[in-house]
């Protein structure tokens, strides 16, 4: 019983990461239509961002904006550069994920060429432990935690309360209608890239503060979790995201305590295809943003 | 000069034949059927796993420093027959849940997510396939039953190589050219027409993945009878990238054009970098192959989208036959022998858009279902 506490506690944990890049990706996704592969390896520039700032004797809470900054810049550099070019192309959906992909190979190994092959620990401290009955927690995991709460209830409130978000829901169903009212769509469009790339960095800074490594292949392989939270919640759905990386998070860690920690991965991926089997498109399409 | 022909060349060979092995198998599935398999790389892994451990024999004994699953000591070539259908067996397990019809982008991602999730246990469980450090040892076949020395065994194994590309050349061309080929085509230009004349897109889709695998299983299982080690550093999902950019370079849907493409990207490309002064870490030299095969892909697709040698406009007609009957009910292996006498297959020589869709342009198929926006 008390296993099986502790890995919930751990995947509440393991769920705030997820989430905090499944919305970033899925409001992406949501709005350009783009399934950017390239999500992971924009995650890896932003944990060694953090990386510089820690060695740099920058406090890692700052780190964590500049990391997200960071994402943010690179994000809207893809999206207005190589994304534009291949979609004015008119390049197939398809097309486009293999044009994502291959910049995430460039990316990846650009980072890994600068960075040496090699991993990089983090040192700060993880500040003083709470215990919650079975479980036990130190500061900076709470504080991931509240992290994920917090970017949820205010991409919720701009999505639902600013003008922004309203424009944003409105794009995400009809462009070209959202155009024709008067909506400036070029500009919407930069918005969620930097948005959503903002996510994407924080996402990758956090998953470092909780891992305390980094290495170029750290957001390629935490990929897949953020893909299978984003395509489960639903495309544009920051709520569905939130429920289904804690669904997938809960699972992994489960999996993990039960003695197949090679399988953990394999377990919540076994979630997400027998979601998309039962329902092709993904749980709850564009439900929030078509509120 | 003896050390070259002894060993580089050989080896050069042979990487060459695998390659072309994985470009047709691509190529079939990408170039004629649009399934996009990102995670080809983990079925060549497949065949090269189970072919390495049923030639090394049970994992005791010599063997007791490596721990595997699955081994034997099987004569040659069973290994190689394992491997193929090793590969087309995981294909037919990923194949089930992954080729439904669900959009076609998140398919592509549901198989990258397959290719990572695959490497990451392999690595992790030892009890698979002795993890992270791989198998190594695996017997050269017929080297001691021969009494080669292993530079001339190599140029077996090249003959070998060579042949078995021939055979499956003129397998993968007979294949697109029967009214199997011509479905699959159809289905990839037009999915719900070819649909609505009784072809069942899901299941041809998972024949033609099914095949493809069973070709990678074998491509694994010759490479890893010639280098004899196998490990997850060599199939991490960049892997399949190389693969497709060959493909896109020597120009979808022509398998003659995968000669040129394996010729040009993985041949030429990544053994040029060898007679470079080496500079730098060890590695850097790699981290800067895969930055311009990602560059070289993007260039492709905007520059000659449909390669050095694009697909062939191939027409099939009978005279007389005024009604089109795609092969539905022969079953796969009357299809295979049905070459020649081919259905016409009119129906799907029209436009779509302005552009013949037999002959198809850069857009490769997927004229817009309904679920499927433009990118903004």
């Amino acid at each position: 019983m008390n296993v099986f506490l502790q890995s919930i506690g751990f995947g509440v944990i393991t769920a705030s990461i997820i989430a905090i890049g499944a919305m970033g990706f899925s409001l992406q996704f949501g709005l350009t239509n783009v399934l950017n592969l390239s999500f992971g390896s924009i995650m890896t520039l932003a944990g060694f961002v953090a990386y510089l700032c820690e060695t740099a004797g920058i406090n890692i809470w700052l780190g964590l904006v500049l990391g997200g900054l960071s994402g943010a810049v690179a994000t809207i550099l893809i999206g207005k550069s190589v994304f534009k070019i291949f979609a004015r192309r008119g390049a197939k959906l398809f097309e486009m994920v293999m044009v994502t992909l291959s910049l995430a190979l460039i990316i990846e190994y650009s980072i890994d060429a600068v960075s040496q092959d090699q991993i990089y620990q983090l040192t700060f401290p993880q500040g003083s432990s709470f215990t919650f009955g079975p479980i036990t927690v130190t500061a900076s995991q709470l504080a991931i935690i509240g992290i994920g709460i917090a970017i949820f209830a205010a991409l919720e409130a701009m999505l639902k309360l600013t003008r922004l978000g309203k424009a944003l829901r409105a794009m995400a169903v009809d462009p070209s209608l959202a155009r024709s009212c008067g909506i400036p769509t070029d500009r919407i469009v930069n918005a969620t890239w930097l948005v959503s790339g903002f996510l994407c960095g924080v996402a990758g800074v956090v998953f470092v503060i909780n891992s305390l490594s980094v290495d170029s292949y750290t957001g390629t392989l935490f990929l897949p979790s953020v893909l299978a939270a984003a395509i489960l919640g639903g495309v544009g759905s920051p709520g569905g995201a939130l429920v289904a990386s804690l669904v997938l998070g809960i699972v992994t860690e489960l999996t993990a305590a039960l003695g197949g920690s090679a399988y953990s991965t394999v377990a919540a991926f076994g979630v997400l295809v027998v979601v998309l089997l039962s329902k092709p498109s993904g749980v709850a399409r564009k439900v929030e943003l078509t509120v | 000069m003896g050390s070259l022909f002894a060993y580089y060349i050989p080896t050069l060979v042979v990487y060459f034949g695998i390659d072309l092995l994985s470009a047709w198998s691509l190529n079939l599935q990408y170039g004629y059927a649009g399934v996009i398999n990102f995670s080809f790389i983990i079925f060549q892994a497949a065949g090269a796993y189970v072919a390495a451990a049923v030639s090394l024999g049970p994992d005791t004994g010599l063997n007791s420093y490596q721990t595997y699953i699955f081994g034997a000591r099987l004569p040659w070539p069973l290994p190689l027959i394992a491997a193929a259908a090793a590969g087309a067996a995981l294909s037919a397990l990923i194949g089930l849940f992954a080729l439904r019809r669900i959009r076609r982008d998140y398919q592509a991602a549901v198989m990258l997510i397959v290719s990572l999730i695959a490497l990451q246990v392999v690595s992790a469980d030892v009890h698979l396939f002795n993890g992270s450090n791989g198998l190594t040892g695996v017997p050269h076949p017929m080297m001691t039953a021969l009494n080669l020395s292993l530079s001339s065994w190599e140029w077996v194994w090249v003959v070998l190589v060579l042949a078995i590309c021939v055979v499956v050349y003129v397998l993968v061309e007979r294949l697109c050219r029967s009214s199997w080929g011509r479905a699959l085509r159809a289905m990839r230009d037009q999915e719900d027409a070819a649909a609505s004349i009784g072809l069942n897109p899901t299941v041809l889709r998972l024949e033609v993945f099914v095949i493809g695998g069973a070709i990678a299983g074998l491509s694994g299982g010759l490479l890893v009878e010639f280098i004899s080690a196998w490990s997850p550093g060599a199939w991490g999902y960049a892997e399949t990238f190389v693969i497709f950019t060959a493909l896109l370079i020597g120009g979808v849907g022509n398998n003659r054009g995968m000669i040129v493409g394996t010729l040009l990207v993985p041949i030429l490309f990544l053994e040029l970098p060898s007679y470079l002064p080496s500079f730098g870490y060890p590695g850097l030299v790699d981290d800067f192959e895969w930055i311009i095969i990602g560059l070289l892909w993007m260039l492709g697709l905007l520059i000659r989208p449909r390669g050095v040698l694009p697909e062939r406009r191939f027409i099939a007609s009978r005279e007389g036959a005024g009604v089109m009957t795609v092969g539905t009910r022969k079953g796969f292996f009357g299809r295979l022998l049905s070459v020649g006498s081919g259905e016409p297959a009119r129906l799907f020589h029209r436009s779509a858009g302005g552009v013949p869709t037999v002959a198809s342009p850069a857009g490769i198929g997927d004229e817009a279902r309904p679920e499927e926006a433009e990118v903004r």
